[in-house]
């Protein structure tokens, strides 16, 4: 008896509520699904966790003061002056991303973040406000963010294509590792499963292997959540400070 | 019961939080190899991606200008180039833990900051 291995079935995008307006296919899918989930239970945990907010927190409030502290040393070290006013913006980045890979570890859930076109509007918001920013902020000046000090004239015609290039490119590598290590990992726990269903007696290494990738993929949810916050914080503090 | 002065519940805690702080850092270094390793297969990881997604990046960027203004082959060719320069270029920098700025400008006095921490990956 084979077992069918379609590890990449999981990322299926279906269809729950049919919608077309216009032409344009706006259906509610598994996808948006899991979205609306993250973000309901990221509002719920932070409304509950501060409804009856204590001196001495109880278990949900310290959950939410942890990740309050948390985002806010980031945005503190990494924006510096000036820097707490972009906390809700990059807080609700932070909770989104946190629960929507986590919420993909449930089994049979979605992974939204292994979508490259989830990941991809997260990091065009980043983008076009980090440049909006820097521009409102800075005006024409802004555009000096190209501009190496320091360099000969003769230069310049080489470094600032290069400048604007690798600033271009930024959108593109924060959605890009976002979802890859989402998509890499869910793959793989997908793979070695299908190898425990198919191989009887001998199931019990890659399984013995899941557990252990389980656990890896709970830092991997975690770690990326932080990376794709840190970085925002990285470029909000250079549109504002200008170096 | 209630005659006394009630203890004041938060008399301690300070003092506590700031032990329960000192132990978490002082066990930070038994775990240190593992989590080193972490770090270094991560940022490893990162370092990869910046290189190769820059190239690829500036490449279909060419190739797009190439289709749009009829200039094949060249604009793929020049961005080719540039997209490796600007990998290079985000590598160096990652690398170096002035993690991503563009432009040379070293900052001269860190708002408040930590830039070269290297942790992130």
């Amino acid at each position: 008896m084979a077992i069918e291995l379609r590890p990449l079935e999981q990322f299926a995008i279906e269809r729950i509520v049919p919608l077309h307006i216009g032409g344009i296919d706006v259906s509610y899918t598994n996808a948006a699904l899991m979205m609306t989930i993250a973000v309901v239970a990221a509002t719920t945990l932070m409304v509950v966790a501060t409804r009856r907010a204590a001196l001495v927190p109880g278990r949900w409030q310290s959950v939410a003061e942890m990740l309050y502290e948390f985002v806010a040393d980031m945005v503190d070290s990494n924006i510096g002056q000036g820097g707490r006013q972009f906390f809700p913006f990059v807080f609700t980045l932070f909770a989104f991303i946190l629960f929507a890979n986590l919420l993909g570890m449930i089994p049979y859930s979605y992974t939204t973040t292994s979508q490259i076109i989830v990941t991809f509007a997260l990091a065009a918001v980043v983008f076009i406000l980090v440049t909006a920013i820097g521009i409102i902020r800075h005006g024409f000046y802004f555009l000096s963010l190209f501009v190496p000090q320091g360099v000969p004239k003769v230069l310049l015609l080489l470094l600032v294509p290069i400048e604007l290039l690798s600033y271009c490119i930024r959108p593109f590598t924060l959605s890009i590792r976002l979802f890859a290590n989402m998509l890499a990992g869910h793959t793989m726990l997908a793979i070695f499963g299908g190898f425990a269903a198919s191989l009887g007696i001998l199931a019990f290494f890659p399984t013995a292997i899941n557990v252990l990738l389980v656990g890896l993929e709970f830092l991997v949810a975690v770690l990326q959540a932080y990376v794709f916050a840190i970085l925002t914080c990285l470029y909000l503090g250079e549109a504002v400070h200008l170096h | 019961m209630s005659e006394r002065e009630p203890p004041d519940p938060l008399a301690g805690l300070g003092e506590r939080i700031d032990r329960a702080r000192a132990q978490h850092v002082r066990r930070e270094p038994a775990t240190g190899d593992r989590a080193a390793l972490q770090q270094g297969v991560g940022f490893g990881f990162r370092i990869g991606l910046e290189l190769v997604v820059a190239i690829g990046v500036a490449t279909a960027l060419g190739w797009a200008i190439d289709h749009w203004l009829g200039t094949r082959p060249w604009g793929i060719i020049i961005l080719f180039f540039l997209g490796i320069a600007a990998g290079m270029l985000n590598v160096y920098r990652a690398v170096s833990g002035i993690n991503a700025p563009v432009g040379y400008r070293y900052p001269p006095s860190t708002p408040g900051g930590d830039l070269e921490d290297e942790d992130e990956n």
